[in-house]
C-alpha cells in the first residue's frame, strides 16, 4: 500500500486536526513527542505520513501532489486560490474575515469613491471590492499587525480575520463589514482523490460523522 | 549583465542530452501509434490571431496568453493550445466533403501564467482531434487511445476519468438557475466541496428534487455502478437522462476495446469552461499533482469558425509525462549505441574507415582529431558513449 501523506498547519491547527483525526482511529503517535525535531511522522500499521508547514504552504503542498490531503483555514485556500479540492469545513478554527476601522470609516464603504485598504490577503480584499462592492480599491499588503494600518494613516480600513475582536476593541475600532465566514478545511490533491478514492472517501465519511 | 546572456527567463528551459533523447523516443514511440489509428500530422503556425484563442474557442484565459503586435497593430498571440488553431486549419482545407477527418500534433504551447509556481510556460503537446463525428464510438476512439499511449509509455497504474457536462447542465436548465447560481453551484461541484454545494443551494429557489440531486453529486464518482443511480435520480429531465445513457454507451464500446479496468466514472467532474458540449475525460496517475491528459467533446468549436461539425479530442502533456515517469522510476528505452574515434593525423585514414563500418552498423559515430597522444576517455565522463577507439600511428587502441 502507498503512504497516505497528510500536511498540517503548524499550530492549534494542527493538534486540533489530529484530536479529530484520532477520534476516527487514525494516530500518530511520533508526533505527540513535542521534543522530536523530526520533520516528517510516520504511522506504519496505517500506511499514513504527516508533516507540518506554515499555513499558505500547505495548499502549495497538496496542489503538488507533495501531500495527498492537507489542513488549512479557509482564509489561505482563498487567498492561495490553488487548484485543489476542498472536501470538507472540519468546523474548528471559526472565525470571520472582515473589514475593520474607525466607526468613522463606515461612511467610506457607502459610496464606490476610492478606498485604501491595508491587509494580509489581497486576492480576497481585492476580490470583495471590486466583484462584490464593486468600489475601487488601493490595496497594501501588510505581513501582520494589520491592525496598526488604520491607527498610524498608513490606510483607511483594513482586511483581516476577526476572532474575539478584543484586540479591535481596545484600540477603538470596530467591525465595520463582514467578508466572509471562515473555519479549518480539508484539501485534497487531484490525482490522490481518484487514485486513492477509497481510502480519501473513507476518511471523509468518517470525519463527517464526528465532530 | 553577464549572467542574463547566460540564464533563461522563468518557465522555460533547455533540454539536451539524454533527457532530450529520451523524450523524442517517447515523442516518436506516442505519434506512431496515434498514426496507426488513421490520424494524419498537422502543424499550424505557433503564432496567430489572438481571437482565434477568445472566450469562445479556448480554455486559456485570455491574462495567460503571451500577446504581441503587428505592423498593421492586430493583436497576435503564442499558440496556448492547439485546437483552436486545428480547428481553424481544419474548417479552412478539409471539410469539401462530409467524411470525418482524423488530426494529430505535437509542438509547444505557451502559457504566461503567474511565476513561482514550479509549472513550465512552455512545454511540449502531443494531441489528436476527431471532427466531424458525433458518436459515442468517436468518443470511445480517443479513451482508448488514451490509455494505450499510457501503456505505452510504461505507465501501468492509472486511471481516466470520464464525466459528461450535459448531465449537471440538464438539471441547471430543468431548475431554471440563472448564470451566476450555475457558476456558483459548478464551482463547488467541480472542487467537490460539499458544504458549499449545500450553502449555495439554500437560497436556490428550485424543485426539491432537482435540489436532491445537485446534492448528490459526491455519490456520482466511482465505477460504472454510479451511473444507475446518476439515472434514476433524472428521470423526466432528457439532457441529462441522455448524457448518462452516452457514457453507458460508450462504456460498452470501451469494454469491447477492453480497456475498461482504466475508466472510472465522476459526473461532478465539471469543466470551468463553456467549451465541453459531452463527454469530458482526463488521466490521472501518481507523480504529477494534475491531470495528464485531458480532453473531451467540443461540438460547438467548430461552428466558431463558420462549420457545424462535432469534434472530440485531448492533448497530452509529454513535459508532464516524462516527469512522472522519472518519479515512479520507470526507464525509458535505452537510446541507439554511441561511438567515438579519436585519431592523430596520420591515421585519418584508418579512422575514417572505422566510422563508416560503425555508422553501416547504426553506430552513432563521431570523429575527432587528437593532436597530442594520451587517453581520450577523460573526455567522456558520464555522457554515455559506449565505444571509444584511439588511432595513434595507425594502430588501432581501445578504452
Amino acid at each position: 500500500m502507498r503512504y497516505l501523506t497528510f500536511a498540517l498547519t503548524k499550530g492549534r491547527l494542527a493538534d486540533k486536526t489530529l484530536e479529530r483525526l484520532e477520534k476516527i482511529g487514525i494516530t500518530c503517535e511520533e508526533m505527540k513527542d513535542k521534543a522530536s525535531r523530526k520533520l516528517i511522522f510516520v504511522n506504519e500499521e496505517q500506511k499514513l505520513k504527516f508533516f507540518l508547514a506554515k499555513g499558505p504552504d500547505v495548499p502549495i503542498y497538496v496542489e503538488h501532489g507533495a501531500a495527498d490531503i492537507g489542513v488549512s483555514g479557509k482564509d489561505i485556500i482563498m487567498e492561495e486560490n490553488r487548484a485543489i479540492y476542498e472536501v470538507l469545513d472540519l468546523g474548528f478554527g471559526k472565525c470571520r474575515m472582515c473589514i475593520c476601522g474607525f466607526p468613522e470609516a463606515k461612511e467610506l464603504l457607502s459610496h464606490h469613491e476610492m478606498i485604501k485598504v491595508a491587509t494580509k490577503y489581497p486576492r480576497i480584499a481585492r476580490d470583495y471590492f471590486q466583484n462584490i462592492k464593486h468600489q475601487t480599491v488601493d490595496i497594501i499588503k501588510l505581513n501582520g499587525s494589520i491592525e496598526l494600518a488604520p491607527i498610524v494613516g498608513l490606510s483607511d480600513v483594513i482586511c483581516d480575520i476577526v476572532e474575539t475582536g478584543s484586540t479591535l476593541k481596545e484600540n477603538g475600532l470596530t467591525v465595520l463589514e463582514e467578508v466572509c465566514p471562515l473555519s479549518a478545511r480539508m484539501v485534497v490533491n487531484q490525482v490522490s482523490m481518484r487514485m486513492e478514492a477509497e481510502r480519501i472517501r473513507g476518511i471523509i465519511e468518517a470525519l463527517r460523522g464526528v465532530s | 549583465m553577464k549572467n542574463r546572456l547566460l540564464h533563461t527567463p522563468e518557465g522555460v528551459r533547455d533540454i539536451y542530452g539524454r533527457e532530450l533523447e529520451r523524450k523524442e523516443l517517447l515523442e516518436n514511440k506516442l505519434k506512431s501509434l496515434i498514426k496507426s489509428y488513421g490520424y494524419k500530422e498537422i502543424e499550424t503556425p505557433t503564432f496567430e490571431y489572438f481571437d482565434i484563442f477568445s472566450k469562445d474557442t479556448g480554455i486559456t484565459s485570455s491574462r495567460e496568453v503571451f500577446k504581441f503586435f503587428d505592423r498593421e497593430n492586430n493583436t497576435l498571440a503564442l499558440r496556448p493550445d492547439f485546437t483552436p488553431g486545428v480547428a481553424r486549419a481544419a474548417v479552412k482545407y478539409f471539410f469539401e466533403d462530409d467524411a470525418p477527418k482524423r488530426l494529430c500534433y505535437l509542438g509547444k504551447t505557451f502559457s504566461n501564467h503567474s511565476g513561482l509556481q514550479g509549472k513550465l510556460k512552455e512545454v511540449t503537446e502531443l494531441g489528436l482531434e476527431y471532427l466531424g463525428e458525433p458518436s459515442a464510438d468517436a468518443d470511445a476512439e480517443m479513451i482508448n487511445i488514451a490509455v494505450e499511449l499510457l501503456k505505452k509509455a510504461g505507465l501501468t497504474d492509472f486511471q481516466i476519468c470520464v464525466g459528461n457536462a450535459e448531465y449537471f447542465k440538464g438539471l441547471c436548465e430543468g431548475a431554471g438557475l440563472d448564470a451566476d447560481t450555475v457558476a456558483g453551484l459548478s464551482e463547488n461541484i467541480r472542487n467537490k466541496n460539499y458544504f458549499g454545494t449545500l450553502d449555495a443551494l439554500n437560497d436556490v429557489d428550485a424543485p426539491d428534487s432537482i435540489k436532491n440531486t445537485l446534492r448528490s453529486f459526491p455519490d456520482f464518482f466511482g465505477n460504472i455502478d454510479i451511473l444507475d443511480e446518476a439515472q434514476k435520480k433524472v428521470k423526466g429531465i432528457k439532457k441529462s437522462e441522455e448524457a448518462v445513457k452516452r457514457l453507458k454507451e460508450l462504456y460498452e464500446r470501451l469494454k469491447a476495446y477492453g480497456v475498461q479496468d482504466y475508466i472510472t466514472f465522476d459526473l461532478g467532474m465539471l469543466s470551468k469552461h463553456d467549451y465541453y458540449t459531452g463527454v469530458i475525460f482526463r488521466a490521472y496517475t501518481f507523480g504529477t499533482g494534475d491531470a495528464i491528459i485531458r480532453g473531451g467533446r467540443y461540438d460547438k468549436l467548430l461552428s466558431n469558425f463558420g462549420r457545424d461539425r462535432a469534434a472530440v479530442g485531448f492533448t497530452l502533456i509529454i513535459d508532464q509525462l516524462l516527469s512522472t515517469l522519472k518519479r515512479q522510476n520507470i526507464e525509458g528505452e535505452a537510446g541507439k549505441e554511441e561511438a567515438c574515434i579519436y585519431y592523430d593525423s596520420v591515421s585519418f585514414g584508418s579512422a575514417l574507415k572505422k566510422a563508416r563500418e560503425l555508422r553501416e552498423k547504426g553506430i552513432l559515430t563521431a570523429m575527432t582529431r587528437l593532436e597530442k597522444e594520451g587517453d581520450p576517455s577523460g573526455f567522456h565522463k558520464g555522457d554515455g558513449k559506449s565505444l571509444i577507439v584511439y588511432y595513434s600511428e595507425g594502430k588501432e587502441i581501445k578504452y
